[in-house]
């Protein structure tokens, strides 16, 4: 009867409970996505690089001056080229959401049954600046992005988490191109 | 005798989970509607929980505009979701999807508000739960022939500020104006 009344009492208070972020949530969503569609991402170590590189190239491929989203060095990149994503993407939706929702808060979440295309925006505190977690997979690619993003770039990201997302992953591969 | 007061306990856990449950009585349950993702060209969910809200308020800054307005825009919510469905032909979502919905948002404290119009087509229907006088949330439930969506706003929101956060938030356009009241209306 007491281990029943303990048994209770935690899972009553669970969900208040402060739940320590794990730092590596971006490997687990990477080795996920590998597992559920049997397919191998391309790692690419290079894309740490300085801020002020990343910005100047951004800028230059962009044919201007580009808006920086994510803080210097904080890119982390896996990049599935060519492959099949095939498999069903409610149950991969699940499957992450169950992964995360405990260290991250789902944003907005976007699915194309038609094109088979899913956009997953997750984001968590990280010390005065914040991390956010943005899945793509369409069809034939994936792309997972985590970055490093300033209270000001939160706040564009709550105005427009669609578009901010975006332009966060295209930030993290137009590096890619350099 | 230390059984039954264990016994008590536990009865008063489930009793104090289930006051907890109900102070959230302004939050639709759209679980209902996940089977049209299926179907659905496109879909859109945003889950924007209490945890963002609490972020964004100690985050935010009041010295930098974009950060203030943000700031402002969220004061007071405690969650934002949205459930959006295109579709490619008509008939895909059946009346059942609707009522299932609809039947939430007919539970004591929620009334349609009757002098609303949208600028989309379809058929748009605004919800206010108000607890005494003070507003608890709202609800919308736009539905067209290729269309379903519903938004929920956990908090005190009117139609001013649900003008203000369309087209933000992950909330879509919805159109929504206030009609102009006729002498009938203030009869």
């Amino acid at each position: 009867m007491k281990k029943i009344f303990c048994a209770i009492v935690l899972l009553t208070l669970a969900p208040a409970a402060v739940v320590p972020a794990k730092a590596d949530d971006f490997n687990s969503v990477v080795k996920m996505i590998e597992q559920f569609y049997r397919v191998k991402h391309q790692g690419i170590p290079f894309l740490a690089k300085t801020g002020m590189k990343v910005a100047t190239t951004a800028a230059r491929i962009k044919g201007g001056e580009a808006k920086r989203i994510a803080e210097a060095g904080s890119i982390k990149l896996a990049v599935f080229e060519d492959q099949a994503f095939d498999g069903d993407f409610m149950k991969f939706r699940s499957s992450l959401n169950d992964a995360l929702n405990e260290t991250w808060i789902p944003l907005i979440q976007t699915l194309s049954a038609k094109n088979q295309e899913q956009t997953y925006i997750f984001l968590r505190s990280a010390a005065e600046k914040f991390n956010v977690l943005v899945i793509t997979i369409a069809d034939r690619d994936a792309t997972v992005v985590q970055v490093t993003i300033s209270p000001k770039n939160l706040a564009a990201l709550m105005r427009d988490p669609e578009g901010t997302g975006k332009a966060i992953t295209e930030e993290a591969t137009i590096i890619d191109q350099e | 005798m230390k059984s039954l007061f264990q016994i008590k306990m536990v009865l008063l856990l489930i009793v104090a989970t289930g006051f907890v449950a109900r102070a959230q009585d302004s939050r639709i349950q759209m679980g209902s509607l996940d089977h049209l993702a299926a179907k659905a060209s496109q879909t859109v969910d945003v889950n924007i929980d209490g945890r963002l809200m609490a972020i964004a308020a100690k985050a935010l800054s009041d010295h930098d505009a974009d950060e203030k307005q943000v700031k402002k825009l969220v004061a007071g919510i405690k969650g934002i979701y949205v459930k959006s469905f295109e579709f490619d032909s008509d008939g895909q979502y059946s009346a059942a999807d609707i009522e299932s919905i609809r039947t939430q948002l007919r539970a004591p404290g929620w009334s349609r508000l009757v002098n609303v119009t949208s600028k989309k087509e379809g058929v748009i229907e605004v919800y206010l739960l108000l607890n005494g006088e003070q507003i608890g949330g709202l609800a919308v439930l736009s539905t067209d022939d290729k269309e379903l969506t519903v938004v929920n706003i956990v908090g005190p929101v009117d139609l001013e500020k649900l003008a203000k956060l369309e087209g933000q938030l992950g909330i879509p356009e919805l159109g929504i104006e206030a009609k102009p009241k006729t002498k009938n209306d203030e009869q």
